[in-house]
């Protein structure tokens, strides 16, 4: 199956490990995997600041960038959630209407596409430690993505999963939220860095680079010792 | 107009708000409760999803046609007896029924639970006209003995504490007993018995009028409607005008997911439809009987993108899931209607003016869309709001040229590919440790809290490239 | 009566929705799902009775079972229970029917007071009930799932019996159960449309009034009564 990666800008600028170990394990599970050199951003966060012309460029550079693939596969639950909004803001475009269909037709985040696309369960991982998982807002209630992760993460050998309390709650990132609203983000991801603690566990692991990004940068700030990975960097162990 | 709640700004509102540690803990507490409630209610019904779906139907039906059911509602109230106002202002309403009351020789006032007589500031202008007042809901009669306002549609005073509450009724009303809730609330029914008794007219809101026999429902615990529709020979209800239900099978499934969206009840202690006067040889009930339809900024919505934020049916389960409001609680919003419903309906009703910041107060985390009982997308209506503040030119300079440069950049991969592999060397001054600790300019607001990543050492597509060429894998 | 400002105010209605008036001809759509039908699907009366008992313990609320010749001697317990010297009843042809009315005649002998509502008495009657310590009505219909009584009102059977008295006590003959208010609110619905006026008061009432105002504490007994028994009679 050839699969096309959305890295999101996000990991491409921070966090390039989880692009790895994205391809990685696509490959492991059968993909032939490409990377589009013209992608950039999904366009989220002028979307999400009301500046809909502004994002509208973006998506449009999407669009053109993933035309060609088969499957865009990425791994956030928030930038899949955006690209599969797609079709709902290009709605009456002649222009774009057809082909922002397309786009969101064929992209999955990296969870839901091994769990629903490919039908694999056990990507053949193993790592050892005490994981807690915060589903993302976006992965969970945009993109509707709820047990795919959980199924891949009880699968891997040595893991030991530990239920993240009101893990349903928002960690308080937001986007231009965190920055805009500084005061209210602050207590929230507090709070999420006290419901991990609570956990004990020595990993919090998650679907979405940026959401880690807050509650990590939070957590060392507060000088705990709890390691952040992403979803992939726990699958790519083996 | 009385839905903006403060003069503050909502920065100062906010930092009052997370710093008022009993609310936080009270807010958390009941959002907690209040969750698990509505979750186990909707989890015995087993297809909550098709409930959520029939809500949405009747509502998008009723809204599209109500120029119909109100009429038919109309004509059935006064098939009974009632007299019916249409009000287009708070104004209109507020005058009417100071008129009603006047014409009656009317002295006292009770009242039970009504967000929309809050909104048009009826307590003020009744006061005003030198008529007491009394609430008597037990929330809403602390408050009004506090001089304080609601912090939330369905539990107004969740923001006080028993301590609070027990001084404000030794204060206000002699009260010399303990701050148990049992024997405080005690006392609040001998008070308020009296006034029961007592009053000439009675004053409620509406949760579902139902067009086809001209009954309004109210939705209470306390019983306090009952009494305030029972008691007063003069009575007025005072009802949003989307708050129809065309027939008593639509009111019935609209309450099943109200009180169970609300407060996790299969039905609250009491459901009460009433319909105009009382009937020959009755005793209980008003001889006269007032239905006020308010329109207030409303009909603005209709025919609108946001026409579905009209299908609302006050449960506060949003209010009840929103993170924001669990830190800031309620006043923060500086609306009587508070959380994500209040961020989308305030500035519908009240212009942008005094609440631009309202559609900026959520991380569009999406708990309040998946939460409402009959489908309002509530955070994307959220961002709408915000597109049309970006439209009306409101937002900051500095904000529309990060935006103009965000769409540049994402739209010029050569452009984004190169600040790409600067971002790294150009953040390096703030850099140790691979942490950034204390961010330029923007980045303030961030690492204020929390420490920032230094981008990534070797870049992806430069790794990706390398392993094409049979490089490092 | 006078209906005022209507027809500007529906007018802009229309206009906003962009569009003429709507006056007539508006039907209710078939809605795409009905689970409100589904539920308790099937269930006979003695299933529904305890769906119902079920409920009861949920909102605080006694249940008792009896027959029509044991129903004076539970009422009696109950009454006892409650410390009632005073008590109001409907007028209600079932308290003949199910052997009430001798029973009440007893409890006067024996000092307590007992007061039928008598519509000619007017204001009287929420007088007496304001002062009682119990009232005493029969449901109409009874909705099994929210434990729920529902009282159709009128003249003989005032809003105050069961809304000013300390205590309230219910009697549901089985035949009143039915699964949930989808029942009552068809049964309305249907009436309506035949012209049969709706009474002026349908009261739901699912055991004591209760409030959580304050700090979410759940108290039970507010405005209304502060205990509830439902008594089913087979």
């Amino acid at each position: 199956m050839k699969v096309s990666l959305f890295i999101t800008c996000m990991c491409d600028i921070f966090a390039s490990n989880v692009g790895k170990d994205t391809v990685e394990i696509l490959e492991r599970v059968g993909c032939e995997v490409d990377f589009p050199e013209q992608q950039t951003c999904c366009g989220q966060p002028a979307y999400n600041s009301g500046y809909l012309e502004e994002s509208k460029k973006a998506m449009k550079q999407m669009m053109k960038a993933f035309k060609d693939s088969e499957y865009v596969v990425g791994p956030s639950g928030s930038c899949v959630g955006m690209l599969r909004e797609y079709p709902k803001i290009f709605a009456g475009d002649p222009k774009w209407e057809e082909e922002a269909n397309k786009l969101a037709a064929k992209t999955f985040e990296i969870t839901q596409f091994l769990v629903d696309v490919m039908g694999v369960v056990d990507v053949g991982s193993s790592f050892t430690g005490k994981i807690t998982y915060h589903p993302s807002c976006h992965m969970t209630r945009v993109l509707g993505v709820k047990e795919a992760p959980l199924k891949l993460l009880e699968n891997v050998k040595g893991v030991e999963l530990i239920k993240l309390p009101i893990g349903e709650d928002c960690c308080g990132f937001g986007g231009t939220f965190a920055v805009k609203s500084p005061v209210i983000s602050g207590e929230m991801v507090m709070e999420k860095s006290r419901h991990v603690t609570e956990t004990g566990a020595e990993y919090l692991v998650g679907g979405d680079m940026a959401c880690l990004m807050n509650i990590g940068g939070r957590m060392t700030r507060e000088g705990k010792n709890i390691k952040v990975a992403h979803i992939t960097e726990i699958l790519n162990q083996h | 107009m009385s839905l903006k709640i403060s003069s503050g700004s909502f920065e100062n509102r906010v930092q009052r708000g997370v710093e008022n540690d009993f609310m936080r803990q009270a807010v958390s507490s009941a959002q907690g409760r209040f969750k698990s409630g509505r979750l186990n209610a909707a989890a015995e019904l087993g297809n909550w999803e098709d409930w959520r779906t029939l809500g949405e139907e009747i509502r998008t039906h009723t809204l599209e046609n109500i120029d119909y059911y109100l009429q038919q509602l109309s004509e059935q109230v006064f098939k009974r007896g009632g007299h019916v106002f249409f009000a287009e202002t708070a104004e209109e309403a507020n005058e009417y029924i100071k008129d009603v009351i006047k014409k009656k020789n009317g002295k006292k006032v009770v009242k039970s639970k009504s967000m929309v007589t809050e909104e048009i500031g009826l307590n003020k202008a009744l006061q005003e006209a030198g008529v007491e007042v009394v609430e008597t809901d037990l929330g809403e009669w602390i408050l009004q003995l506090d001089d304080d306002v609601p912090s939330h549609i369905v539990t107004p005073a969740l923001h006080k504490n028993k301590e609070q509450i027990r001084e404000t009724f030794a204060e206000k009303k002699g009260y010399d007993k303990s701050d148990k809730p049992e024997e405080l609330a005690l006392f609040a029914r001998e008070q308020l018995r009296k006034d029961f008794l007592s009053a000439d007219i009675g004053i409620t809101g509406c949760n579902f009028a139902i067009a086809e026999s001209g009954a309004v429902t109210l939705v209470t615990n306390e019983g306090n409607a009952r009494l305030v529709t029972s008691l007063p020979d003069t009575q007025i209800t005072v009802m949003g005008m989307e708050r129809i239900v065309p027939t008593w099978e639509e009111m019935e499934v609209l309450v099943s997911l109200l009180t169970r969206a609300a407060v996790g009840q299969k039905l609250t202690s009491y459901i009460t439809a009433i319909t105009g006067t009382r009937l020959e040889g009755e005793v209980d009930g008003p001889e006269e009987y007032h239905l006020v339809v308010v329109d207030n900024g409303r009909s603005k919505i209709l025919g609108t993108e946001f026409q579905s934020a009209l299908h609302c049916i006050r449960c506060a389960a949003c209010i009840n899931v929103c993170p924001v409001y669990r830190h800031v609680g309620g006043h923060a919003y500086g609306s009587i209607y508070p959380g994500p419903i209040g961020a989308v309906i305030t500035p519908l009703l009240d212009g942008y003016e005094d609440h631009k910041e309202l559609p900026y107060a959520s991380t569009l985390c999406a708990a309040c869309t998946e939460a409402c009982p009959v489908k309002i997308p509530l955070h994307e209506l959220l961002i709408r709001h915000r597109q049309i503040i970006v439209e009306e030119n409101k937002t900051s300079k500095i904000e529309k040229l990060a935006m103009k440069g965000f769409a540049k950049w994402a739209s010029t991969p050569a452009a984004y590919k190169i600040s790409a592999k600067m971002a790294r060397p150009a953040l390096k001054p703030w850099t140790k440790d691979e942490t950034i600790k204390n961010g330029p300019g923007p980045m303030k607001g961030w690492t204020d809290i929390r420490d920032f990543p230094a981008p990534s050492r070797q870049g992806f597509r430069d790794w990706f490239k390398d392993r094409d060429k049979g490089g490092d894998a | 009566m006078v209906i005022q400002k209507q027809e500007a105010f529906l007018d802009k209605l229309a206009a906003t929705l962009g569009r003429e008036r709507r006056t007539e001809g508006v039907e209710r759509p078939i809605w795409s799902v009905s689970p409100q039908l589904e539920v308790y699907q099937g269930f006979d009366q003695d299933d529904l009775v305890d769906v119902l008992e079920k409920q009861c313990a949920i909102i605080h609320t006694d249940f008792r079972r009896t027959d029509k010749a044991g129903l004076a001697n539970v009422l009696k317990e109950v009454i006892i229970g409650y410390e009632g010297k005073s008590i109001i009843v409907a007028k209600d042809p079932r308290n003949k029917d199910y052997g009430l009315d001798g029973f009440y005649e007893k409890l006067q002998q024996v000092g307590r007071e007992v007061h039928e509502w008598d519509a000619t008495k007017g204001k009287e009657n929420q007088v007496f009930a304001e002062r009682a310590d119990i009232g005493i009505n029969f449901s109409d219909m009874t909705l099994a799932e929210s434990a729920t009584i529902t009282l159709f009102n009128n003249k003989d059977n005032g809003r105050s019996i069961s809304l000013l008295p300390r205590t309230w006590i219910a009697i549901i003959p089985k035949s009143t159960l039915v699964p949930r208010m989808t029942q009552v609110a068809k049964h309305i619905h249907e009436a309506t449309q035949q012209g049969h006026a709706v009474s002026s008061c349908v009261s739901f009432i699912s055991g004591p009034s209760n409030s959580a105002d304050i700090e979410m504490n759940l108290i039970v007994g507010v405005h209304g009564p502060i205990k509830v028994t439902y008594i089913v009679v087979d």
